[in-house]
């Protein structure tokens, strides 16, 4: 038996195509005879489409076709639910698809023998709107009365157990003990608003993609997505055809994030090669990308949580409203996530949660790395330390009373799954931040002033979080792999077969390094044939969710020791295929919200030190300290990039990251309006500390780790922050315009959109 | 409408002589974009903004990439030189300090190596970093058109936003500073909403010098950048910084003096009173970091 290789950090298997160039990514792709299409957004958030006009567009010298929502057969797509239009139009298969919700919706995709002509075409397409009311404001959207935004869509076909009409996308509550009852028993009560922003994935590809039929007569889609499973039935559904004539396949991605989780060009993509029976190329730019796929849900949070003088809380009531956008998304799981997040990582007797998702004209808003949490561990965090502050305790003490332990019942009613390290994960950031145990508990460092530049002032903040990995609630999550083992006397090659998408995580590297280990191969051995559905019909689930690793790994596990023993029994050759079933979970109750939501967690604290300038508003990220309960690191040095960027993409949404919209349109649409961090301005130190607490269930204990990072950065920023200053934000993103007018006294009420 | 990927294409003439410079604008008209770094325009034309037919390289015309410095005549910087060369010419570095910091400021060190001051100038955008240097340095533009070379001093040169004194068939040749007053010292400082990349939301350029005939000793030079359809000097607190001793109360009053004067708008990326108070900040710290610099006049103690 070779020396072990999950836990080795070893060389990733795209390093060398990716850095020379030689990686296809969905734009690279070219076919000959290949034709061009451009998409028609709507440009405007509400309007019935009364008729498209395309006579002048197909007059231009080389435009070949121009498809509308007549040309769809099934004129209706969603991951969570079949919401939205794949083209807005009258002719419709499905009533209401004639009506445009927000202005990514596509009117009209136009096919021409290039790209400028197919541009052309589309300016040139004519369409009459009839203009219909904004509704923009989720609050306005859930007021009795409100103007319906999906009158055929009743959101009870999402939550069978929701009878409400109305605007009113996904609701989850959660009931334990008596909050009313337990305020007397509080000393200290900290009521606080917060709002927390979208987001935009900003990933380096735009979305692209190429469509042709295959040599099988397969409708073909080559695109960068997280689930090809998934895409492939939901293209299916909308061309009316079985599952097993679509294809997609996934070749390099240029990052994903949860923005490629929902799709957005697939479908037209394949209902225009299969229609013209000719290959179809769509390169959004920047804008395009933008302006067209989701971003993170902008959420409200009202929270009263009360504490005993000694430091344990008695109570947390919890009021979240999410603007959900146009269309469903994963606004339902997002929101989940939320409701488990939101009252913290913490054991608290009286809880009190109601989360409502809202459909309104925004763009829609769907998965984002973390999925809900950062939002509710923001919120929980940020009650956490003013309470430390309000008891007068440090906040790491204040934690280590209330953390979640193993036999602890969560606000769900029931203990958390696969062992519970928050109190070595909180011990070992603070330790590394420099918290000192002291006779009377832990003790920060301070940070002394510096009477030569007093505009500058330094503090440090932490905080701490959980996440769910998978997508659960009640699903019965599940990976499928297959392995096939070929040679004579001693296995010559191992192929592994596996839907999994590498979104630049990694996951195809981790994979493997598993498989090997399961096989007792050297990694070299080793050959993958991933991401497509021709070569991996079965479901590997999407990458999202941090699932990818615990998923994978399990299938792999399963496929290597039936492919053993059929190799033992002289089979040649051993081909093997396994789906793991992960532990089975429920949905919450619709009174209680008590259950088993997910079959295991990953656990997180960071710790933030920060310098700002009082002045300007500035604000200088001078060190981070990550301390991530990850199982097992497969690969210690991905496992620290995974750190590093989530800290950057956290900081990104902490400080700087503004999705300016006016009207429900987006107006930063550019990279130059709508910042990203620069190398610049991501701390300047990020300590990234792994703990490895093995989850039993999780393949050689691995939890799954790659939202983690994200997650407790803002409020532990923000808490630095008012280590600095002395004041609370309780809205993000701390840009310098903000923290400037906190610190005047001016604006730091939380607004309302 | 949304843009594109991917240029469309144009046709690209490398000039070689100013004179085909002209016969080409001539020919074209407004068909024609002159280009030098191209940093700004090749980005209009992909998202559709600008569609030239033809476009005309300037960078290889005599003298348009050289740094000139004499001590008499000062400094003669040909209008394709790139942000990265004037960052590091030992001329500059010696001499202008000030427009060495504005120039190292620009962007990121990527497109330094392509952007050009003739560039960054004749956008004539309000936040274009080598503007408010240039106005504190007395800066000439030589313009170029059929009837041969002019110069016009730099707060001539601007009209508005994205407009220039500039007209069809003329273009920048070089930008001339004259010798930096004695014992100058600037300071050139910027807020951007990230570390590296962007845009000014406001930028301030302080010039100081010692000058027997103000009546506190010295004069100071203050324009302000972002703040403005144009480049916006500050006479009131230049005059007010020449008739009262150097010194904290003075910087004060003088920054309060640039904040006033400022006519900031609301954007994506800032408010007018997030702008407007930035003036004050940056003008009081760049006044106190030149001061901290600046030579005591001759003969003092």
């Amino acid at each position: 038996m070779p020396e072990s290789i999950v836990g080795q950090s070893v060389g990733r298997v795209d390093a060398r195509a990716k850095v020379t160039g030689a990686a296809q990514f969905p734009g690279d792709l070219v076919l000959p005879g290949m034709l061009h299409g451009k998409i028609l957004f709507a440009g405007r958030p509400h309007a019935r489409v009364l008729g498209v006009d395309a006579a002048a567009a197909l007059a231009v010298p080389g435009v070949v076709a121009v498809l509308t929502a007549a040309d769809v057969p099934v004129n209706e797509y969603g991951l969570q639910t079949a919401d939205q239009p794949v083209l807005c139009g009258p002719g419709s298969s499905r009533p209401g698809a004639d009506v445009v919700r927000w202005e990514g919706d596509h009117v009209a995709v136009v096919v021409a023998e290039s790209a400028e002509a197919a541009a052309r075409g589309r300016d040139l397409v004519r369409v009459e709107y009839e203009g219909l009311p904004l509704l923009t404001d989720p609050f306005a959207a859930l007021e009795p009365g409100a103007l319906l935004l999906h009158p055929h869509k009743p959101a009870s076909e999402i939550h069978p157990e929701l009878n409400v009409p109305g605007n009113l996308l996904s609701h989850h509550q959660l009931r334990k003990g008596d909050v009313a009852a337990a305020w007397a028993e509080a000393d200290v009560i900290v009521e606080a608003e917060y709002r927390t922003p979208s987001q935009e994935h900003a990933y380096l590809q735009p979305e692209a993609g190429l469509a042709y039929i295959d040599e099988e007569g397969r409708v073909t889609v080559a695109v960068a997505g997280q689930w090809t499973w998934e895409d492939q039935r939901q293209i299916a559904h909308a061309l009316d055809v079985p599952p097993e004539a679509v294809r997609v396949i996934y070749p390099a991605i240029g990052g994903a994030f949860g923005g490629r989780e929902d799709m957005s060009l697939q479908i037209v993509l394949a209902l225009a090669a299969w229609k013209l029976r000719r290959p179809v190329k769509i390169i959004w730019s920047r804008q395009e990308s933008i302006v067209g796929h989701c971003k993170r849900h902008p959420m409200w949070f009202q929270c009263r949580w009360g504490a005993r003088r000694d430091g344990k809380l008695v109570a947390a009531q919890v009021r979240v409203v999410a603007d959900g956008g146009a269309y469903c998304y994963t606004t339902n799981k997002v929101l989940g996530n939320t409701t488990v997040t939101c009252t913290g990582p913490y054991e608290i007797p009286n809880v009190w949660v109601d989360v409502d998702g809202v459909y309104t004209n925004n763009p829609p808003f769907g998965a984002f790395r973390g999925f809900g949490a950062p939002q509710g561990i923001f919120a929980a965090e940020m009650q956490m330390n003013k309470l430390a502050r309000a008891l007068g305790m440090d906040p790491v003490e204040v934690r280590l009373k209330n953390l979640l332990r193993d036999e602890s019942l969560t606000a769900m009613g029931t203990p958390l799954p696969g062992g519970v390290s928050l109190v070595e994960v909180t011990a070992r950031c603070a330790e590394a931040a420099g918290w000192r145990k002291t006779l009377s508990g832990w003790a920060r460092p301070l940070c002394p002033p510096r009477p030569e530049t007093p505009h500058l002032r330094r503090g440090i903040g932490l905080a701490v979080a959980l996440k769910n990995i998978g997508f659960s609630f009640g699903y019965q999550e599940n990976c499928w792999a297959k392995i096939e083992l070929q040679g004579e006397r001693e296995i010559e090659r191992a192929t592994v077969y596996l839907g999994a998408a590498e979104v630049g995580q990694g996951s195809h590297t981790a994979i493997q390094q598993m498989a090997a280990e399961a096989l007792g191969l050297r990694r070299e051995y080793v050959q993958l044939v991933m991401s497509d559905t021709a070569t991996s019909p079965g479901s590997s689930g999407s990458v999202s969710a941090s699932r990818m690793t615990f998923m994978a790994g399990n299938a792999v596990r399963g496929a290597a020791e039936s492919a053993l023993r059929l190799w033992q029994a002289e089979e040649r050759p051993a081909v093997a295929e396994y789906v793991y079933l992960a532990p089975p979970t429920t949905p919450f109750d619709p009174e209680t919200g008590h259950g088993v939501p997910n079959f295991a967690y990953g656990y997180v604290a960071e710790a933030v030190e920060v310098e700002v300038d009082v002045e300007t508003g500035e604000l200088h990220l001078l060190r981070v300290v990550c301390a991530n309960d990850v199982g097992k690191a497969v690969n210690p040095r991905m496992v620290e990039g995974q750190i590093e960027g989530g800290i950057a993409q956290a900081v990104g949404w902490a400080v700087m990251e503004n999705l300016v919209t006016e009207g429900g349109r987006v107006r930063s649409d550019r990279l130059s309006t709508y910042l990203i961090p620069s190398a610049l301005d991501v701390p300047g130190q990020i300590d990234a500390v792994i703990v490895e607490h093995p989850d039993p269930r999780g393949p050689w204990g691995v939890r799954g780790m790659g939202e983690m990072p994200f997650i407790p950065l803002a409020p532990a920023l923000v808490a630095a922050v008012h280590d600095a200053t002395g004041i609370w934000f309780d809205e993000l993103p701390l840009t310098p315009e903000r923290i400037v007018s906190g610190l005047t006294g001016k604006g730091t009420e939380t607004r309302r959109p | 409408m949304l843009a594109r990927p991917g240029l469309v294409s144009f046709d690209y003439v490398r000039a070689r002589t100013p004179g085909e410079v002209v016969q080409l604008l001539a020919e074209h008209g407004a068909d024609a974009r002159l280009m030098m770094g191209g940093t700004d325009l090749l980005v209009r034309i992909r998202d559709g903004a600008v569609r030239p037919r033809l476009v005309v390289d300037l960078k290889h015309l005599p003298g348009m990439r050289d740094i000139l410095y004499q001590q008499q005549a000062g400094l003669t910087v040909g209008a394709a030189v790139t942000m990265n060369q004037l960052a590091r010419h030992p001329a500059v570095v010696a001499h202008y300090p000030l427009l060495a910091q504005a120039a190292n400021s620009v962007a990121s060190y990527p497109l330094r190596n392509r952007a050009t001051i003739g560039g960054n100038l004749c956008n004539a955008s309000p936040c274009a970093d080598t503007a408010p240097p240039s106005y504190v340095l007395a800066g000439r533009i030589v313009v170029h058109g059929s009837a041969g070379e002019q110069e016009v001093a730099i707060a001539d040169f601007f009209r508005g936003p994205g407009q220039t004194v500039l007209q069809p068939g003329q273009f920048v040749t070089a930008i001339r500073f004259p010798p930096s007053p004695a014992a100058a010292s600037g300071r050139y400082l910027k807020l951007g909403r990230n570390k590296a990349g962007d845009l000014a939301i406001v930028s301030v350029a302080v010039l100081g010098f010692p000058d027997a005939s103000a009546p506190s000793g010295y004069r100071f030079r203050i324009a302000l950048g972002a703040v403005a359809p144009v480049v916006l000097r500050v006479p009131a607190a230049e005059e007010w910084l020449a008739h009262h001793p150097p010194g904290a109360e003075t910087f004060a009053r003088a920054a309060d003096l640039a904040a006033a004067a400022a006519s900031p708008i609301d954007d994506v990326r800032a408010s007018a009173d997030y702008r407007r108070a930035m003036v004050r900040t940056l003008t009081r710290r760049g006044l106190n970091a030149v001061a901290d610099t600046i030579a005591a006049p001759t003969g003092s103690a």
